[in-house]
Formats: C-alpha cells, sequence, structure tokens
C-alpha cells in the first residue's frame, strides 16, 4: 500500500489555488484544499473540489488524434507534432506567418507562457500572440 | 509523541500512520509508514487541522485489513466515534495518539487554531448570521427575521459542495445534494434554502461541530450554528449525543427493543 498527499496547484484557471491530492496506489483518490495557501486559504470551487474526477474520467485525452477523412484516428506523439509542422510550414508559405495566431493560456505556467510567444515569435516569425482569456 | 509513533511502526501495532509534517513551508497532512522511519522526526502535532479520519476512511475502503494510526484532537475522536458507530472504520484496526485540541470557552491553551471563527463585520450582524453566535441568542429573533438573516446567509452559496466533501462524517456512496429530484445539480445558484436544509438534516445525529465545513466555506455561511441546532433538536428529542461514544447505535436511538408490535400482514391481506 502506497498512500501519499501530494500539494500542487489547481489546473483550471489562473487563480492559481493550493491543493492537496490524495494518492493511494498512484491513483488520486481525492482533492483538498490547503489551508495555509496564501491564495485560497483553505477554500476551493466546485472544479477544484473534484479535480481528482477529471484526472480519472474514461473521457480524458490521453493521447493525440488526427483526423483523417472526417474521424479522429488515435496516433502517437511524434507523428502528431511532425503532421502539426508540415501543416503550420504549409500555411506560412502559402499566406505568410501572420496568418496564423497563438494563444495562450492562465492554466499553465509563466514558463510555458514565454515559451508560447517566444514560439510563435522565433519559429512561426508573427506577432500575434494573445491570451485566452481576451478570446 | 515521534518515539511512540516509531514504536508503534516498528512493532506493527500500526502500518500506516497519519500525521502532519511541514513541506515547502506548509504544515500538511502525511501518511508515515515503516519503509521511511527516520521521516517520523519530522512529525509535527499542529497547528492545522485536516480531515485525517477522512483519509483514513478512503485507506480503509480499499484495504480492510491495514491497521490506521491517527493524531487525535478531540473533534477527531468524536468524528471517529461516528465512523465506527456507522461501520465506516473497525475500531480494532485504528490507534490514536492524542494532542492538544483547539481553543474555545472549554479550553483556552491550544495549539490548534482553525477553530476560531473571523470576526463578522457590520453588513453581516445586521442582516445575516454572525458566526460567532449562540444558539439562544438566534432563538431571541423573531420567526420572520430569523428566516430573513438565514436566507441572506444561503444565498451567497456557490454551491462548490465543499461542505459536504471536506466533512469527516460524510462518507455516502450516493449523496442527496447530488439528487436530481431533489435538488437542481446542474443549476447555480442552488435551491435557497432546500440545499443546505437537506444537508442540514442529514448532518442530524452525525455532526461532530469540528468546524471544518465552515472553515472551507467561500462565502462564510455560518453551517456549525446551523447544525448544531439540528444536534440539539436530537439531543432534545432521542437524547443522542453524537460522536460521545463509539458503541452508541443510531438506529437504537428509540430504544433498544421495538415497542411497536409486529403488523399482521396476513389478516390485511
Amino acid at each position: 500500500m502506497d498512500c501519499k498527499i501530494v500539494p500542487s496547484v489547481c489546473s483550471y484557471c489562473g487563480t492559481g489555488c493550493g491543493v492537496l491530492f490524495q494518492v493511494l496506489d498512484g491513483k488520486l483518490m481525492g482533492t483538498m484544499p490547503m489551508k495555509t495557501h496564501p491564495v485560497n486559504e483553505g477554500k476551493l470551487c466546485i472544479k477544484g473540489w473534484n479535480l481528482h474526477e477529471h484526472v480519472n474520467s474514461f473521457m480524458r485525452l490521453k493521447q493525440p488524434l488526427v483526423k483523417t477523412f472526417g474521424r479522429f484516428i488515435k496516433t502517437g506523439w511524434d507523428e502528431a507534432i511532425q503532421l502539426t509542422a508540415d501543416r503550420f510550414r504549409g500555411i506560412i508559405e502559402k499566406y505568410g506567418p501572420d496568418s496564423i495566431g497563438v494563444l495562450v493560456s492562465a492554466k499553465i505556467t509563466n514558463e510555458e507562457n514565454s515559451l508560447g510567444q517566444k514560439f510563435s515569435r522565433a519559429v512561426i516569425g508573427t506577432n500575434n500572440v494573445d491570451h485566452c482569456a481576451r478570446l | 509523541m515521534q518515539a511512540q509513533v516509531k514504536e508503534w511502526l516498528e512493532q506493527g501495532k500500526v502500518d500506516v500512520f497519519l500525521a502532519y509534517k511541514m513541506i515547502q513551508g506548509h504544515p500538511l497532512p502525511y501518511c508515515f509508514t515503516r519503509n521511511d522511519l527516520d521521516e517520523v522526526n519530522e512529525l509535527i502535532p499542529g497547528p492545522i487541522r485536516y480531515p485525517l479520519e477522512k483519509i483514513a476512511t478512503k485507506i480503509a475502503a480499499r484495504y480492510p485489513d491495514v491497521k490506521i494510526g491517527l493524531l487525535v484532537r478531540d473533534c477527531n475522536q468524536r468524528a471517529l466515534n461516528v465512523l465506527y458507530v456507522w461501520n465506516q472504520l473497525n475500531p480494532e484496526n485504528v490507534e490514536t495518539i492524542s494532542v492538544n485540541c483547539c481553543p474555545s470557552k472549554l479550553k483556552e491553551h491550544a495549539d490548534c487554531s482553525y477553530l476560531e471563527p473571523k470576526k463578522a463585520g457590520p453588513y453581516k450582524k445586521q442582516v445575516g448570521v454572525d458566526n460567532n453566535m449562540d444558539l439562544e441568542d438566534m432563538d431571541a429573533y423573531g420567526r420572520q427575521e430569523r428566516f430573513n438573516r438565514w436566507m441572506y446567509e444561503f444565498k451567497k452559496c456557490i454551491k462548490c459542495y465543499g461542505c459536504r466533501d471536506i466533512c469527516p462524517v460524510c462518507f455516502c456512496k450516493e449523496c442527496s445534494l447530488e439528487h436530481d429530484d431533489l435538488i437542481g445539480t446542474g443549476d447555480l445558484p442552488p435551491e435557497v434554502p432546500i440545499f443546505h436544509l437537506v444537508r442540514a438534516v442529514h448532518m442530524a445525529g452525525r455532526c461532530i461541530d469540528c468546524g471544518l465545513c465552515e472553515d472551507a466555506c467561500p462565502v462564510d455561511i455560518p453551517l456549525r450554528l446551523l447544525y448544531k441546532k439540528v444536534n440539539e433538536i436530537v439531543m432534545d428529542v432521542f437524547e443522542y449525543e453524537t460522536g460521545t461514544s463509539p458503541s452508541q447505535n443510531p438506529f437504537s436511538v428509540l430504544g433498544d427493543t421495538v415497542t411497536l408490535k409486529p403488523k399482521p400482514i396476513s389478516q390485511a391481506a
């Protein structure tokens, strides 16, 4: 038996509430708010309270899907990334880099957001970067 | 205390011990095992309160034979008694170490400081219910005023289900608060006051007044006071004091013997 209580940050929105996961044998059993966390002070919203359900959900997407002939086909990460890169390249060549925009998110970390803007400016070559909250 | 926990783990008196440990500057619940006995030196008794018994219930549901040790304050002990009575934990598989409790009128010195509710602001005092209020003061209000004050509190509810999710004595697999016929599950804000009253009725004879629900409530509804009231009724009518003994069966509150005569089914048919 392996019982752990793991502190983490809620992944739902940009608020960043502290949560505790109760993990039994590597499976999430429950979520609790972190009482000493400066952001949420022991409180959570309904989404935060049910984080473990969304992690354990059978409907959760665990691998990339590629839409081929109108249907989603499961595939590996390498193939999916290659396919996306090829399509991006095709669009940039045909319509120019400003035909692509990048939306970053509050749900990801500062570092990931920074990588997102770097990707759009340095790799794609456009300043079309915005935040999903302004969508 | 740490030496005793080590001894228990070594001797096999307990397989796991639930207590608190400082992790990244936060006192967090932690599950100590005999695989790493040195960790037990970092065990701390407080000053924090999480529903350790709820974690224990989840472990026991998966591994019924695991012996669980717990750090308990008075509220944890009452919760354990309720869980024993309702067959959620086997008292033979639970060992406890008692630690100092929360500050209250009865105990002035205490390690755990999370029970003291915040002082209510002037607006809340005027139109709502002060969380620090006594039941007598509440009953002193007129019927209509009492209703208005409680409705002000209930209307703030954001339906996070936090009160139910943190409650150490809430263990039902199917919860009435998720029942579509009783409470509209998808609607926000929740139907008031039925949402809170359904929970209050279910807390009768269960609530051990630990205050975790009120602590977890994002909108500061005085839930403890509400559940205190239903428990007071249970006490008045059935003389059943929740959580005081591990053997007080809730099914026998009406008496140990059945006084109603069995119905003559054959005649009725």
